[in-house]
């Protein structure tokens, strides 16, 4: 999900670059010391995910992986999707530096909304119960980021509906394989490190 | 220190526009500009609006791109011509050719010193200038083959290129890591 220099409006890309900026203060400021090799992982996570592309049609998607990356750290995702998208501009030419802030906001806005939305039910639940929660927010969170790519189009210029039509029926089979991707690593991380999940735990014990 | 390397990045940066996965080319031929546009993975884009600007923005016309992705364009100003065309979903593809190229084109002189088609010229100065235009067109035709495998080799992800972006992230958060401690250590 990358959009590319030059396709947007100038002052979308301003807008876009000062509010992932502020985002990126907010998580730096929220990440504590033991949650930076956490960040590190999840920012490598996204940066390998989103080189497996799916051909659809012209285009190709691919997988982004921010549902689980916005579950597990909250407002330290916007570090770590900087970082990732940073370096998928410089290696292989993705997106560009100009939208660098509108890409940032476009993939970590959605994992803060899935975050805020199902992180309590997630470190309440049960494992089983709590990979479902995480499969929902997987998904949702790439049907967010389509329309947030929707909308930041339709700002550049085109029709909103169609645009948003689209790229979300374009994301469909990545939504399926990172509702699966994202249940089973919730799964997965409630059963070997439930402290991911319950940081004020670490700080009691 | 991670905002001075961004911004050591970006200052850095070369300016490419180049839109990812297309791959968009313009050239003289004969007294008018064809171009094409294409995606990397090797479909064309056609049926794709091509719009003409000058330098300042001023619209110049359009033209479309038939079923090959290939449009031409007679220039009417000797200014330089950007074109743009806009594939949807942020694909963008932008060309300009400037305006020495513009007025050579519209003198009917020779437009493109530095292409291929010029450095066997000595070789076919037997030639008749329709063979010439002949040679000109297949070679373009042989060198967009070309284009069109670098375009599609530059955008292939390699394995390195991987591994290594993975070791970036391991050091930048390494050194965050390092810098946090340091930090608690001191307090």
């Amino acid at each position: 999900m990358h959009i590319v220099d030059g396709a947007l409006a100038a002052p979308v890309v301003v807008a876009g670059t000062v509010l992932a900026v502020a985002g990126v203060a907010r998580g730096l400021r929220d990440i504590p010391l033991e949650r930076i090799p956490a960040t590190g992982v999840l920012a490598a996570t996204f940066f390998v995910a989103s080189l497996i592309h799916v051909p659809v049609g012209p285009s190709s998607v691919h997988l982004m992986l921010n549902g689980l990356a916005g579950l597990v750290l909250g407002w330290a995702v916007f570090p770590a999707v900087l970082v990732g998208l940073i370096l998928q501009a410089a290696f292989f030419g993705f997106g560009g530096l100009t939208v660098l802030g509108v890409n940032t906001l476009i993939v970590a806005l959605p994992a803060i909304a899935v975050h805020l939305a199902l992180r309590r039910a997630i470190s309440a639940a049960p494992p089983p119960k709590a990979a479902i929660w995480g499969a929902v927010g997987g998904a949702a969170a790439i049907a967010l980021t389509a329309c947030c790519v929707a909308l930041a189009l339709t700002l550049g210029g085109d029709a909103f509906i169609p645009a948003a039509q689209l790229v979300l029926i374009a994301h469909l089979p990545v939504m399926l394989v990172e509702a699966a991707l994202t249940g089973a690593a919730i799964y997965l991380m409630r059963l070997v490190k439930p402290e991911l999940f319950h940081p004020m735990v670490r700080v009691a014990a | 220190m991670r905002p001075l390397a961004v911004l050591l990045l970006l200052i850095c940066w070369p300016g490419a526009a180049m839109a990812h996965g297309v791959i968009a080319d313009i050239f003289a031929s004969g007294g008018q500009i064809e171009g094409e546009i294409a995606f990397s993975s090797g479909h064309v884009a056609a049926g794709a609006t091509v719009i003409v600007t000058d330098p300042q923005g001023t619209a110049l016309g359009e033209t479309i791109t038939n079923d090959d992705g290939f449009f031409s364009f007679v220039p009417v100003q000797p200014v330089a011509h950007h074109f743009r065309a806009d594939l949807g979903s942020g694909h963008v593809a932008v060309m300009v050719m400037a305006e020495a190229e513009i007025r050579a084109l519209m003198m009917g002189q020779s437009p493109r010193p530095a292409t291929p088609s010029d450095e066997v010229r000595p070789e076919a100065s037997a030639t008749t200038t329709e063979d010439q235009q002949a040679l000109a067109t297949l070679i373009r035709q042989e060198t967009r083959l070309l284009k069109r495998e670098i375009a599609a080799l530059r955008e292939r992800q390699t394995f390195q290129s991987i591994l290594g972006g993975i070791g970036y992230i391991a050091g930048l958060f390494g050194l965050g890591f390092y810098l946090a401690a340091r930090h608690r250590l001191d307090r």
